[in-house]
């Protein structure tokens, strides 16, 4: 082999005068020629990996055309009205026939005009009973209405024969929620709850692909999950449009502060852990494939005046959940005097660990790989995550001693899915679609009702000081 | 050039595959660029801190000037890498190469005081991979190695020959 001895032969004799172009030349010309080749073969693997990734996070749309169109009431033109509509702007096949809410001098304009825009002709009503009696044509209604108002209303569409989507929460109370899934079997309408979390493609990534074919996790033993929302202000309203008080009563409201912070009043709403909380643990049962057995709470009103906060502004609460994997404890806490860290659900397996929300700019989606799990390749190559990024165990910045105990900091990986949409339109979509005969409802009735159940049974958790037990049977209709 | 020849075949073997190594960089750098269709270098010289960021923030700032600084850089590190990596023009490629390093190199130089608002992978006071690199430029550019073993050898074999009956 070569040694220094060889120093001063020519090792491949550079071009000598006078010397023809040989076979030794054109062989060691073009040695390196394969190199690019395997570049070209590099670069090529990691454009498929790129594009499979890129289709697994995009999602294919269907096309516009041809579809049949569905005529579309609205209930409820309030900010979580607002927010439906919008989303449903952007859906093709819908035909937008009434509005119907008791501030027609502000959220019913409103409405009505931003579909008059859209070159519908809208009717606006005060009245639903008067709503449904004359628009005949009506195929579906979707309800964005006060908690307290969602079962009469959604009985009342089922019953006219009309297919519903209704907000979350189902009902302030477990009579009505019962009411409306009954009402559902008896119509054989659609209803549809507006967990939306529900229909949200990373969402639905991670339960059928990454938990349910890869069982990235192994096996979940804690949960936890908050929302974390900062003091806001009561909410407002123009005097001007101001609701007459014989028509707040009418429709069981005290006042028009009370109207328009209804979510905190008891009787009326379900405060912070339904408004919040609910979206999130809705979650819970869904990924743990389970209803719990056990809760335990602490909350109260600790920051809020009594007086206009009727509902617990602090809430913490422990589930216990028997899967089929084994025992869950799963805690959520949701608070409004502080928005650090915002919202997330956080399923913690012994192979890894994930991280989600349903924004795009907040916990979108963070994987752990437990540094003992086997690795995550096989998933990286399908596009079910992405590639990792190792983690320096080492601190930025100032020197800090770590402990030899402490555990490997794992590689964090990212669920590969984003939803350029509105947080609602996919679950809109899908009751749409369902409509249609082309879907499956993603949360009807009954996923409704197990949320209603896990989620009210924690203000009497509260209420008892205690922890209180689930029976199965609760949470059947 | 016959200095450069009488290196031992280890030698040269080691000079090619860091010239090869090197190109690939480059040429990974350039084609990623290229495939991206809105790339532009306005986002890394705006980052620029030190004696030379208002050089750099000028680029930046005129779309004229990024107009030619951007095909500029990814086609410049493209043919650079395939330049190191096939030893065509081999000292041509390593000089262009540790100009563009060294633009790097200034625009954002890891000297001790300055701190960045986006932290930069393998900073080790004062010296950067930039550098590194740099310094293994060097090595390619005074030691011809695409002569031996590259299309330059081809290159020079044909063009002495047309240069002979002269």
């Amino acid at each position: 082999m070569a040694s220094d001895d060889e120093t001063g032969k020519e090792p491949a004799p550079a071009a000598a005068p006078g010397r023809r172009l040989d076979r030794r030349d054109l062989l060691l010309g073009l040695t390196t020629v394969p190199a690019l080749g395997l570049f070209g073969y590099a670069w090529w693997r990691q454009r498929e990996y790129e594009q499979v990734q890129k289709a697994s996070a995009g999602g294919a749309k269907k096309a516009a055309a041809n579809l049949k169109e569905i005529n579309v009431a609205l209930l409820g033109a309030g900010a979580q009205g607002q927010v439906l509509l919008d989303s449903m702007l952007r859906i093709p096949g819908l035909r937008f026939r009434a509005v119907c809410d008791i501030w027609t001098e502000y959220n019913q304009k409103r409405a009505v005009n931003t579909l008059r825009k859209f070159k519908f002709e809208t009717n606006g009503y005060e009245d639903y009973r008067e709503m449904l009696d004359k628009e005949k044509e009506l195929d579906a209604v979707v309800i964005a209405t006060p908690d307290f108002w969602h079962a009469r209303h959604t009985v009342d569409c089922l019953k006219a024969g009309k297919h519903v989507y209704c907000e979350k929460e189902m009902s302030n109370t477990l009579e009505g929620a019962r009411s409306m899934v009954l009402a559902a079997r008896e119509t054989g309408k659609l209803l549809q709850i507006g967990h939306q979390r529900r229909s949200h493609p990373r969402y639905l990534h991670c339960y059928e692909k990454l938990l349910g074919e890869a069982k990235i996790l192994g096996r979940v033993v804690t949960v936890n999950g908050q929302w974390n929302r900062a003091v806001a202000p009561d909410i407002g309203y123009p005097e001007r449009y101001a609701i007459p008080d014989a028509r707040l009563k009418q429709y069981g409201f005290k006042s028009m502060p009370q109207f328009r912070n209804w979510r905190w009043y008891k009787g009326l709403g379900g405060g912070p852990i339904v408004d919040l909380g609910s979206h999130q643990i809705d979650i819970y049962n869904w990924f743990l494939d389970a209803s719990p057995s056990y809760v335990m709470a602490s909350g109260g009103n600790d920051y809020h005046d009594p007086a206009t906060h009727e509902w617990y502004d602090t809430v913490m609460a422990v589930y216990e959940y028997e899967t089929k994997a084994g025992r869950v404890r799963a805690y959520y806490q949701t608070q409004t005097t502080n928005g650090s860290q915002g919202y997330f659900e956080n399923f913690m397996g012994d192979q890894g660990t994930l991280v989600l929300s349903e924004s795009e700019a907040n916990y979108p989606g963070f994987l752990y790989r437990d540094p003992n799990a086997p690795p995550w390749d096989e998933w990286v190559q399908k596009g079910w995550v992405s590639a990792p990024k190792v983690q320096e165990a080492k601190p930025e910045g100032e020197e800090v001693a770590l402990d030899v105990r402490e555990s490997v900091s794992p590689d964090l990986h990212r669920v590969p899915v984003v939803l350029r949409d509105p947080y609602h339109q996919p679950h809109l979509e899908n009751f749409f679609d369902t409509v249609r005969g082309e879907a499956k409802l993603h949360c009807p009735a009954e996923v409704g009702y197990e949320t209603a159940v896990t989620v009210l049974k924690v203000n009497e958790a509260i209420e008892a000081r205690q922890r209180v037990a689930f029976r199965p049977e609760e949470f059947r209709v | 050039m016959n200095e450069e020849a009488r290196l031992s075949r280890w030698a040269m073997t080691s000079i090619v595959l860091l010239r090869v190594l090197i190109g690939w960089h480059f040429l990974y750098e350039g084609v990623a660029k290229l495939q991206k269709p809105s790339w532009s270098a306005a986002g890394y010289l705006l980052q620029s801190r030190g004696a030379f960021s208002p050089l750099f923030r000028w680029m930046a700032a005129d779309p004229n000037v990024l107009a030619v600084v951007n095909p500029l850089n990814m086609w410049g590190l493209t043919l650079i890498g395939l330049g190191l990596v096939l030893g065509c023009f081999t000292r041509t490629a390593s000089a262009a190469g540790i100009l563009i390093i060294l633009l790097f190199y200034l625009c954002n130089p890891p000297f001790v005081g300055y701190f960045y608002s986006i932290p930069m992978e393998g900073n080790y006071l004062v010296v950067n991979k930039n550098l590194v690199e740099l310094g293994a430029l060097a090595v390619v550019l005074t030691t011809g190695s695409g002569r031996v073993c590259g299309l330059d050898r081809i290159i020079h074999r044909l063009l002495r020959k047309r240069a002979r009956p002269a």
